[in-house]
Parts: structure tokens; C-alpha cells; sequence
């Protein structure tokens, strides 16, 4: 289970990157429409915490430290920020849907907390396979072994 | 505050609660309880303030709070009530000690105590003790959290389906966190196969198909097959056979009670083909092609185009002609069609792919034609795969001049960028067709794309007709000059009055007519703040300093012009009443899972298809429970409107083809069904159309021999 584990957490640290890559593709698409972010808004709302959600899961049935396992969910958490991040963002645009300063300044920070998911994820990761390679077994298998 | 203030601010606080309980959880189980307790409270904090901007959100209408009342609210106030009856006394508790160790340590030996040491161990060493504390905190998180993922992930309405799951999922991960704590379940079975059964009963509700018709309190259809259209079918979902074959005719069995009429074709209503007397026929020959097209800058753009422009040629005629435009497809790859946005054709000419034709392949052709009955300012697009057609060019105007009182002289067409209507009112009337386009960022009036000038003489009667071709708002301005906004949507406004640096949103696919005589100075037409066309009395002038048009107060249409009487209004009897909450949400959307923009919790082809009679009295609610502005349009009909947000219009009667419903707007709205067909029922930003955002209208008995699946 620690190696289907690391796997998951692997996976997410991929669809992370490949998030940043579809968020570029996004970027620099012309002409610009709500299309250019589909990939983008697929990964971001489907993929990701879908991940999340099954890593976090092999987290729990591996017995993997309840700290690692809460590390391993927030990757969720943070996309829900990155939505809501848009929303206010968008909020606080003109009336004519064009952004402001102050959507603006809202709105950058939607790279900075998927910076922090790219941390994260990669974090769960190295911690994901240093738990599968650990050889001591883990502490719930070792009680019940006792 | 606004419904979208209130709205966001939701979201904020059910945000902040499920990070401020799952924080005291996690630092109640790291044995910080001075860090858990005020996050503990913040969390409090913020569920208080969910119940309190659910007040004034309900009071804006039951469509913004239906999954908050009913389910996240609740939850989240279950999940409140018990971390702060079972986790924060013990968390007290466990402060207090440790506030006395340290003291007694600081007191005692003097030496320094350590923070964060074994003085808290007392209250949590006892072995149940963590899962009393944490397991109450995680949960408040987890039912906090069900309520911005659920006003996210599904909006309106919350099914008991959606509701058993979220419920189910919260339990599930209640279960798995006491578990981690705790090492064991109690009643572990009963418990684990609850929460199963739970999210088992909700998954089977989730895929019950929602009934295909929707007759908005009316009479059911009088014909056996109805107006079912067949990609109706809930097969998708549901996994029985499909019988949305395409060309399969559907809908053709004759009702068996008597007294109904048969059902007929919706290509049996197709335009005449004479003129009204004294009108003549205005022909027209468009080729769809792939072009490189010139803009007035020089700059080349990859275009879709009819006859090799962008816009396509201006479409005019004088009321009372017949507008016969045969339309050719050279090589435009995904078809092409015509449809006559605002003007209300018989149906048969409507230019719908799938529903009332097939889209013209390359090498067909297809001849629309259709009397030109109301005047104003109209436009044509193709509507097959409409959000790439429209963005690459396929569309022009359709200007109709009123009949002349005697023997006046038709207006005559120039120029392929802007179309200039000579008038026939005054020998010396500037009469410009402006239609914006966005290209690559850029906003183009015509085939314009930089600032241009017209030389006007000073006290000609000029008219800008505005033409919004793309799918979001822009915003028009005209300074150095007061105008009236003569008409909106084609439909002349009654005594509209004097404006003065006032600034015009223009809906997505909607059109403003502003009229003013040219003053002795320059009148400037700016763009989302940007001059596009300069009126200038004389030669070569300075350009006058652009004006800051952003901070201009925004023109109402709802409080524009004086009242009249109209045919039907708000007190009468309505034959049918539709509701359409527009929101984003998980849905199938032609056949694939996507984060959809869904009319009442559904994406295109599973929104039920209204149905009306002919001469039915019809009112439409829409709300949206969105961040997006939907730019709503009906085909073949032009609505009044009744209320925006509950405030009746204080002006003029509104008469429209498409009006932007704003984040958190309702608005209400009534038209007759004189038109029969099967019509489109969409939003305009045709991206969002493309993505679910889509339905039809349906006259009894009325059907259509093509595929019927047609979604934008």
C-alpha cells in the first residue's frame, strides 16, 4: 500500500506540473477566450483533487503518519483557495467585466498559492518514498504483529 | 451589499471555517492547544457569519440559499456545535493547565520552563482524550467544508441524490480520521456499512434522469410524441438504447385524439417568397470562405469570412422587402449557417444546425428567406460550432430602414467595414452600422481596428448604430456630444432622454442606437475607454485629449425614457412559467464530464426542453447564481422585461433579444408565443453555450426531421 501510496503521490506532483504547463498554453493562447483554460480548469477541478483525494486515501490505509496524511489532502484545500482566489478577484472587477488594480493584486496571488501546491505535493512525494522504502514496518503493523 | 458580495463572502467564511477547524485539529493533535483554541474560534466566528449573510442572500431569492438552508448550513452548524461542546472545553482545559505548570515551574525551581513541553501531557495523555479533542475538530472541518464545495461543484438545485453524498463523504471522512486517531472504530460495521448505504442510495438518486419536458405549469403536449426531442433521451446516464440517431425523423406519428392538429415539420414554416406590396426584393449571394483579411492597420488576420470580409457584407433593406440571401459554402470545414439574431424569422429560416437545417457542408447551399417587417439594427452569425464561427468572423449586420411616409428612395449600402445607411430622413444624415468584433485582443469597429475619422457637418443628425459581436460586455462611450439611445435590441425606446457622458454596456450579441446631432466641436467614440471613431466638423483637427470614460456612471436601460402601455405586463394570467438558475457545476455535457456552466444544475442536452402553445402568454425567470455574466437570448421571440432584481422598469417598456443577467441578478421577463418552431434558448457568450450552457424551446406538436442534438 506505501508503494501505491508513493504512486499516487507521484501522480500528483505530475498533474501539478502539468498544471503550470496548461496554465502557460493558457497564457499565451489567442485570441484569449474561456476556452484557452480548459485544460487548465479540467486538471485544476477534476485531476488534481481527485489525486488528492485517492493519495490521501492510500495515506490512511498505508498508516502513514497523520501529519503526512493531512499534508497529503491539502493539496485539495489549496486548489479550493485557487478558486476562490478567482472569485474575489473577479469580485472586485468593474462593471464591464474589465479587471482593476485591486482585482489584480487578488488575482496574482493565484501563482503564488500554486506555488505552494508545487511545494507541497512535491514534499508528500519525497515523504511517500521515503515511507516506501523504509524496511521497518509500520508502526500500526508492528502493534498488531505484537 | 450585492447578492455577488454576499455570495462571495460566503465562500470566504465557509473557507475560513474549514481551514480555521481542521487547523485546530491539526495543532490540537500536535498538543499545541494555545494555537487550536483561537482557530477554534476564528472557525466559530466564520460559521456565524454564513448563517448571517444567509439572511439577506434569502431574502434575494430562495434559488441562493436553496443548498445552504437545506443542507451545508445545517451540517456545518452540526459540525460547529459539536467541536465546541466536545473539543474546546477540553482544549480550555488543557490550556489552563498548562498555563498553571508553567507558572508552578517558573514559580518553583526558577528554571526556565520549556514551552510547548509535556505540561499539557495531563489532559491528553489519557488515551481516549485525542479523539475526543481532534476527531470533533476534523469533523466540524469536514462539514464546514461541504459548503463551499458544494455551492462550487454543484449550485442550484441541491438533489437529495447530491445531499445523501455529501453527507455520506463527510461521514467517511469522519470515520477515517477517528479511526487514525483513535486506532479503532466503535460499532465499526454499523457505522462504515451506514455511511456505505448512505452514499450508495445518494449515487442511485444522482442518476435518475430528469424529466425531458418541462411544461412550466401548462397543459402537457396534445401529441403523442410531443415535443420530445430526441437527444432528449437520458440514455447517457441512464444507459438505455439511444434513438438519437441522426436523420432518424422523430416526432412524426400523428396524435390520435381528433381535435389536435397534426404535427408539422419545423421546416414547414419557411418565409414567403414575395414582398409585402410596395416592397421589393433585396437579394443577396454570401460565399463562406477561410481568408486572410486586411484590417484598416494593415494587419493581417486568419478569418473565417462571408464574400471574403470581415464583416461579412452588410445585410439592408426598407420594411416591407423580402430579404433573399442564398448562402454557399466554399470551404469552411465544420459548416456554416445564417441566423437572424433578434429578428424574428419563421423558424424554418432560423439558421440552426441540427434543428431547423443541416449545417451547409462545403459545396451546399441553402436560400434564406424571410419579409423584413420591424426595422431597426440587427445582426447575422452562423450558429454551427458558433463560439469558434462567430470569434473567426462569419457574421454581419442587418440594418432594416423604416418605410418612408411617400415615395422616398431606399437606402443604399457603401463600403464593406462599416456599413453607412444613407437616410432618408435628411439629405445630409450620417447613419454609421458599427459593429465591435474583437480580434486578438483588439477591439475593432468594422473592419477598423484603430482610431478612425468621419468628416460630419455641424447639426447633422447622426446615428451610431452599436453592434456587440463578441461574447462579453464592452463598454461604449461618446464624449463632446449628448445623445439619445433611440433604440435598443432594434425596438425604438419611448422618450428616451438627453444623455451626457454616461457610459453603455452593451451586452454580448445586443445592439444600442444612439442619435444626436453633430455638435460644432468633436464627438469621440471610445471602446472600453479606448477613442475608436472620431466625428470631426471640419478638416484635419487636433485629436481632442481622450476623456477618463471608465468612472462615467453607467447607463440603466431600466430607468430610461417614459412609460407606455404595453400589450402584457406583469399582472396578467401567464399560460406557462419558466425558471432557469444559470451556475457553474460538475456536469455530462454532450456525452463528457466537464465543469459545466449548467442552466438548473444541467448541462446541455440534459436541460428539459420547454414547452408552450401558440398564443400562450409566457414569463421566464432567470437568475444567476454565478460569477459570470450570461448574456441571455431566446430565438424567434423578443421579450419584455418585466423586473430586474424585483424592480419593475420606470422608463420606457424594454423590449429585447438579449439582456445581461449579472452575477447575482433575477430577471423576469415575458414574451408571447406567436412564432411557432423549435427555437434555441441560450447565453450568448457563446463559449458558455458551447459548455452546456443551452437549451430549447419547444412549440407543441412542432418537430424537426434533422438530429435535434444542436447545443451552440
Amino acid at each position: 500500500m506505501r508503494r501505491v501510496y508513493a504512486v499516487l503521490a507521484g501522480l500528483l506532483l505530475l498533474a501539478v506540473i502539468a498544471q503550470f504547463y496548461f496554465a502557460a498554453v493558457g497564457a499565451f493562447d489567442k485570441p484569449q477566450e474561456d476556452g484557452s483554460f480548459s485544460l487548465h480548469s479540467l486538471t485544476g477541478m477534476m485531476v488534481i483533487p481527485v489525486l488528492s483525494l485517492l493519495a490521501t486515501i492510500a495515506a490512511a490505509v498505508a498508516k502513514a503518519p497523520g501529519r503526512l496524511i493531512g499534508m497529503t489532502i491539502l493539496p485539495l484545500g489549496l486548489v479550493i483557495v485557487q478558486v476562490l482566489i478567482i472569485v474575489l478577484g473577479d469580485a472586485l472587477n468593474d462593471s464591464a467585466d474589465n479587471t482593476t488594480t485591486g482585482s489584480l493584486v487578488i488575482l496574482g496571488l493565484h501563482a503564488l498559492n500554486g506555488l505552494a501546491i508545487m511545494g507541497v505535493s512535491g514534499m508528500v512525494f519525497r515523504q511517500a518514498r521515503l515511507l516506501a522504502a523504509s524496511t521497518t514496518p509500520a508502526p500500526g503493523t508492528a502493534a498488531r504483529v505484537a | 451589499m450585492t447578492v455577488e458580495t454576499l455570495l462571495v463572502l460566503d465562500l470566504l467564511a465557509g473557507v475560513v471555517a474549514t481551514a480555521g477547524w481542521l487547523g485546530a485539529g491539526a495543532t490540537a493533535a500536535a498538543h499545541r492547544s494555545l494555537v487550536a483554541l483561537p482557530l477554534a474560534a476564528l472557525a466559530l466566528a466564520a460559521t456565524l457569519a454564513r448563517c448571517a449573510l444567509t439572511i439577506p442572500l434569502a431574502g434575494a431569492g430562495w434559488w441562493f440559499v436553496q443548498e445552504k438552508l437545506s443542507l451545508t448550513l445545517p451540517l456545518a452548524l452540526i459540525g460547529a456545535l459539536t467541536g465546541a461542546v466536545l473539543a474546546v472545553p477540553r482544549l480550555l482545559a488543557a490550556t489552563r493547565r498548562r498555563t498553571a505548570a508553567s507558572a508552578d515551574a517558573s514559580g518553583g525551581s526558577g528554571a526556565p520552563g520549556g514551552p510547548g513541553d509535556a505540561a499539557e501531557a495531563p489532559g491528553l495523555t489519557d488515551s481516549r482524550a485525542p479523539a475526543r479533542v481532534v476527531v470533533p475538530l476534523f469533523g466540524a472541518g469536514y462539514a464546514a467544508a461541504a459548503g463551499p464545495v458544494v455551492s462550487l461543484l454543484i449550485g442550484y438545485p441541491m438533489t437529495p441524490g447530491a445531499a445523501l453524498i455529501t453527507v455520506a463523504l463527510t461521514a467517511a471522512a469522519i470515520l477515517a480520521t477517528w479511526r487514525m486517531v483513535a486506532g479503532r472504530l466503535p460499532l465499526a460495521r454499523v457505522t462504515v456499512a451506514t455511511a456505505v448505504a448512505v452514499g450508495l442510495a445518494g449515487t442511485g438518486l444522482a442518476f435518475v434522469p430528469a424529466d425531458a419536458i418541462d411544461t412550466g405549469g401548462g397543459p402537457a403536449s396534445a401529441h403523442s410524441s410531443g415535443a420530445t426531442m430526441p437527444e432528449m433521451s437520458p440514455s447517457a446516464i441512464s444507459g438505455a438504447p439511444s434513438h438519437a440517431m441522426p436523420g432518424m425523423p422523430s416526432g412524426t406519428v400523428t396524435s390520435a385524439s381528433s381535435h389536435t392538429a397534426p404535427d408539422q415539420p419545423v421546416t414547414a414554416f419557411r418565409g414567403p417568397s414575395t414582398p409585402e406590396p410596395g416592397g421589393t426584393i433585396r437579394r443577396y449571394a454570401l460565399t463562406a470562405r477561410t481568408a486572410t483579411v486586411r484590417l484598416a492597420s494593415g494587419r493581417q488576420v486568419e478569418a473565417w469570412t462571408f464574400n471574403g470580409t470581415v464583416p461579412g457584407p452588410p445585410i439592408t433593406a426598407t420594411q416591407g422587402d423580402l430579404v433573399e440571401v442564398k448562402l454557399h459554402n466554399a470551404d469552411i470545414a465544420s459548416g456554416v449557417t445564417l441566423h437572424w439574431h433578434g429578428y424574428d424569422v419563421p423558424a424554418g429560416e432560423d439558421g440552426v444546425p441540427g434543428l431547423t437545417q443541416e449545417a451547409v457542408m462545403p459545396g451546399q447551399e441553402f436560400t434564406y428567406r424571410f419579409r423584413a417587417l420591424q426595422a431597426g439594427t440587427y445582426w447575422y452569425h452562423t450558429h454551427e460550432v458558433s463560439d469558434l464561427g462567430v470569434r473567426m468572423g462569419l457574421y454581419g449586420t442587418l440594418v432594416v430602414s423604416p418605410r418612408p411616409a411617400s415615395g422616398g428612395t431606399p437606402a443604399e449600402t457603401t463600403g464593406t467595414g462599416t456599413g453607412e445607411t444613407s437616410g432618408t430622413r435628411a439629405r445630409n444624415a450620417v447613419d454609421l452600422t458599427l459593429p465591435a468584433h474583437t480580434f486578438a485582443g483588439t477591439t475593432a469597429l468594422g473592419d477598423q481596428d484603430r482610431p478612425f475619422t468621419r468628416q460630419v457637418a455641424p447639426g447633422s443628425p447622426v446615428r451610431l448604430r452599436l453592434v456587440n459581436t463578441d461574447n462579453t460586455p464592452r463598454g461604449f462611450a461618446l464624449s463632446g456630444a449628448a445623445f439619445r439611445v433611440a433604440s435598443i435590441d432594434g425596438r425604438d425606446l419611448n422618450r428616451p432622454g438627453e444623455l451626457n457622458r454616461t457610459r453603455l454596456r452593451l451586452p454580448a450579441g445586443g445592439r444600442y442606437d444612439l442619435v444626436f446631432p453633430m455638435p460644432p466641436g468633436q464627438a469621440v467614440l471610445l471602446v472600453d475607454d479606448r477613442p475608436a471613431l472620431t466625428l470631426t466638423p471640419g478638416g484635419p483637427a487636433p485629436a481632442a485629449p481622450a476623456e477618463k470614460t471608465a468612472a462615467w456612471p453607467e447607463f440603466d436601460p431600466l430607468s430610461y425614457g417614459g412609460p407606455a402601455p404595453t400589450p402584457f405586463g406583469a399582472d396578467d394570467r401567464f399560460d406557462r412559467r419558466f425558471t432557469m438558475v444559470l451556475d457553474r457545476g460538475l456536469a455530462f455535457s454532450n456525452g463528457s464530464p466537464m465543469y459545466a456552466h449548467t442552466v438548473n444544475g444541467r448541462a446541455f442536452p440534459s436541460i428539459p426542453t420547454q414547452l408552450v402553445r401558440k398564443g400562450d402568454l409566457v414569463h421566464m425567470t432567470v437568475v444567476n447564481r454565478g460569477r459570470d455574466t450570461h448574456p441571455w437570448h431566446l430565438h424567434g421571440h423578443t421579450v419584455l422585461v418585466l423586473s430586474r432584481d424585483g424592480r419593475e422598469p420606470s422608463g420606457s417598456p424594454l423590449w429585447m433579444d438579449t439582456f445581461d443577467v449579472q452575477p447575482g441578478q433575477v430577471w423576469e421577463v415575458a414574451f408571447r408565443a406567436d412564432n411557432p418552431g423549435i427555437w434555441m434558448n441560450h447565453c450568448h457568450n457563446l463559449s458558455h453555450a458551447d459548455m452546456g450552457m443551452a437549451l430549447h424551446l419547444d412549440y407543441d406538436g412542432v418537430t424537426t426531421p434533422f438530429h435535434g442534438a444542436h447545443g451552440g
